[in-house]
């Protein structure tokens, strides 16, 4: 076996501890070297990668698949990675404690992604998906001294082992009737119309992934878990562990589950139809941002499960595009708030009366980033929700895609509230310009370019996203 | 009458019922987490059993297990830890008076 295929995760564990040992010898001041060193790590390991190009072997009997799926997502991580610790910093300096350990976390938890794409069956992807959990876990209780933060971490983790224990109950029901808890093997062996057993199997893990993609009606952690995080954290759940899990998903359905589609379909439509559904509506109704955003999380869950039902290899395209996309508004989204929030201490909307007044970039950034959430031409969420409902539309499910547009509507409504307190509501007395760090700029401009490219000239992501997705399906 | 695939698939179908149920219905965080671990091995109880009976050559279940137990020890000690920290802020584990957070 060929260890050298491993190479990219066996080199992110060793800088992962290599940063938690420099943090022993780094005074406070200087905590913030970290973050950089962390990203240049993460940059490595994403160069390292470069070498998987066009392989498809699996090792370890199985367990852990080199693939341009995997490959994909070994850019796509630590790129992700990179910016949300380059978006802490700054926060981390004024708000956290021990940040060393901090952004080892940060590192760790991209190894757990990472690792998760790549899994070749159910232990593997349930050891990874454990170790992402444990580290968003202590991520999200991270401000010690703050009650909200301490709620969020302790609502994470109970709802998150619950729903653990669904997922692996549904494994175990699987596994006896397959015998094998590989992907592939699974596909292979498990016949549709088993009778109670297979349903209940595939319920419990369409239930305990739900639970980990806050799909409704497993999505009542999230508000309140997004809201108590620290802002970089929330970030972070809100763009990573997302796209971890449905790229989880779409290897699952689409290897292990792809012949049983008769016995999932209507399920995971009406899930589809119901989270983007609820996420959108209740959205209107929130007052802090952070719970704002988290709402329109849960509907953009809503749209991504929407490729995921009709798992048809443009669908799966879609998925991974409309991935990209999401997450690249939504991190500039979370940016901008962090640079305001940085400054004042406020997350509530009303509190950002004025603010292309006192900080016209941010506001700007922000309106992007909401625009392209919802899906207006020039920004990536429109080209990336085009071909995503248009994927819908084509595999047969035109009244899934009908809802989605309806929904996204009704999103730009709420966005719209939050654009018209920045732009049009004069700014409270006394409120002078913000500053804002040259880093978080320098983070908001590279998440711009990101938007307005792939919402302009998708076409070189779309090139490498197909070559990505056809592991899955030949 | 010996014992079949189907007596260790019921009990671990009750423990994880029994589980469930408590997870849902305790008010006591750490009261919680005791739920949780009954799932979790009830989960347990249903892979060694379909791993003896199904697969009796492979040891998958077995190590699937394994892993189980593992990961529960560190969820345990995980919700443990993050629980004594509000413990110390708040002087309650109760979840119904956790709600700083509401929309």
């Amino acid at each position: 076996m060929n260890y050298w295929l491993f190479f990219p995760e066996l080199l992110l564990v060793g800088l992962a501890f290599l940063l938690l040992i420099a943090d022993l010898f780094l005074p406070t001041s200087r905590k913030h070297y970290l973050a950089f060193l962390g990203a240049l790590s993460l940059a490595g390991v994403a160069a390292a990668a470069l070498t998987l190009r066009g392989e498809k072997v699996s090792l370890f009997s199985g367990m852990f698949l080199v693939d341009d799926y995997a490959l994909f997502f070994k850019f796509f991580f630590p790129a992700l990675g990179v910016l949300v610790l380059l978006a802490s910093v700054e926060y981390a300096k004024k708000r956290l404690t021990h940040t060393g350990e901090y952004y080892g976390l940060i590192l760790i938890s991209v190894l757990a992604m990472m690792l998760m794409t790549a899994a070749g069956e159910l232990l593997t992807a349930y050891i990874s998906l454990e170790l992402l959990s444990f580290s968003l876990y202590i991520m999200a209780a991270y401000e010690r001294d703050n009650p909200k933060s301490s709620e969020a971490g302790l609502k994470y983790i109970l709802l998150g082992a619950f729903s653990s224990a669904l997922l692996l109950y549904g494994i175990s029901l699987i596994y006896g009737l397959a015998g094998t808890t590989s992907f592939e093997g699974i596909g292979r062996l498990v016949q549709g119309g088993n009778g109670p057993a297979l349903f209940l199997g595939l319920a419990l893990i369409i239930a305990g992934l739900g639970f980990k993609l806050a799909v409704v009606p497993f999505h009542m952690w999230a508000p309140d878990v997004y809201e108590g995080s620290p802002l970089p954290v929330t970030a972070y759940l809100s763009v990573a562990s997302k796209a971890a899990g449905f790229a989880l998903l779409l290897r699952l359905f689409a290897t292990a589950f792809a012949p049983l589609m008769v016995d999932w379909q209507g399920v995971l439509a009406g899930v589809a139809a119901v989270t983007m559904t609820v996420g959108n509506l209740v959205a209107i109704q929130q007052r802090n941002i952070k719970r704002l955003l988290a709402y329109s999380a849960i509907g953009q869950a809503g749209y991504l499960l929407l490729g995921v039902v009709v798992l048809s290899p443009q669908a799966a395209d879609a998925i991974l595009f409309h991935l990209a996309g999401y997450a690249a508004s939504n991190l500039a989204a979370f940016v901008a708030i962090i640079a305001y929030f940085n400054q004042t201490g406020h997350e509530d909307i009303p509190d950002y009366a004025g603010l292309a007044e006192r900080a016209p970039f941010v506001a700007l950034t922000l309106s992007i980033a909401l625009f392209s959430l919802a899906g207006l031409p020039f920004f990536a969420g429109f080209t990336t929700k085009f071909y995503l409902f248009l994927a819908a539309a084509q595999g047969g499910f035109l009244w899934l895609a009908a809802l989605a547009v309806l929904n996204s509507l009704i999103s730009l409504y709420y966005y719209l509230l939050i654009v018209k307190e920045m732009y049009i509501s004069p700014p409270p007395p006394q409120a002078g310009r913000l500053p804002v760090s040259i880093l978080l700029h320098g983070v908001l401009g590279v998440l711009l370019i990101a938007v307005f490219l792939i919402g302009i000239y998708p076409s070189p992501l779309l090139t490498l996203i197909q070559a990505a997705t056809r592991p899955l399906f030949f | 009458m010996s014992v079949q695939l189907e007596h260790y698939l019921v009990l671990g179908a009750i423990l994880f019922a029994i589980g469930f149920y408590g997870a849902l219905s305790r008010r006591n965080a750490v009261a919680i987490l005791m739920s949780i671990e009954i799932m979790f091995n009830a989960v347990n109880v249903t892979f060694v059993a379909l791993s003896r009976y199904v697969t009796p050559t492979l040891l998958t279940g077995q190590v699937f297990a394994i892993f189980v137990i593992t990961v529960a020890a560190g969820e345990a000690a995980l919700g443990l830890a993050i629980i004594i920290g509000i413990y110390r802020s708040r002087a309650t584990v109760h979840v119904d008076e956790m709600d700083l957070l509401k929309g």
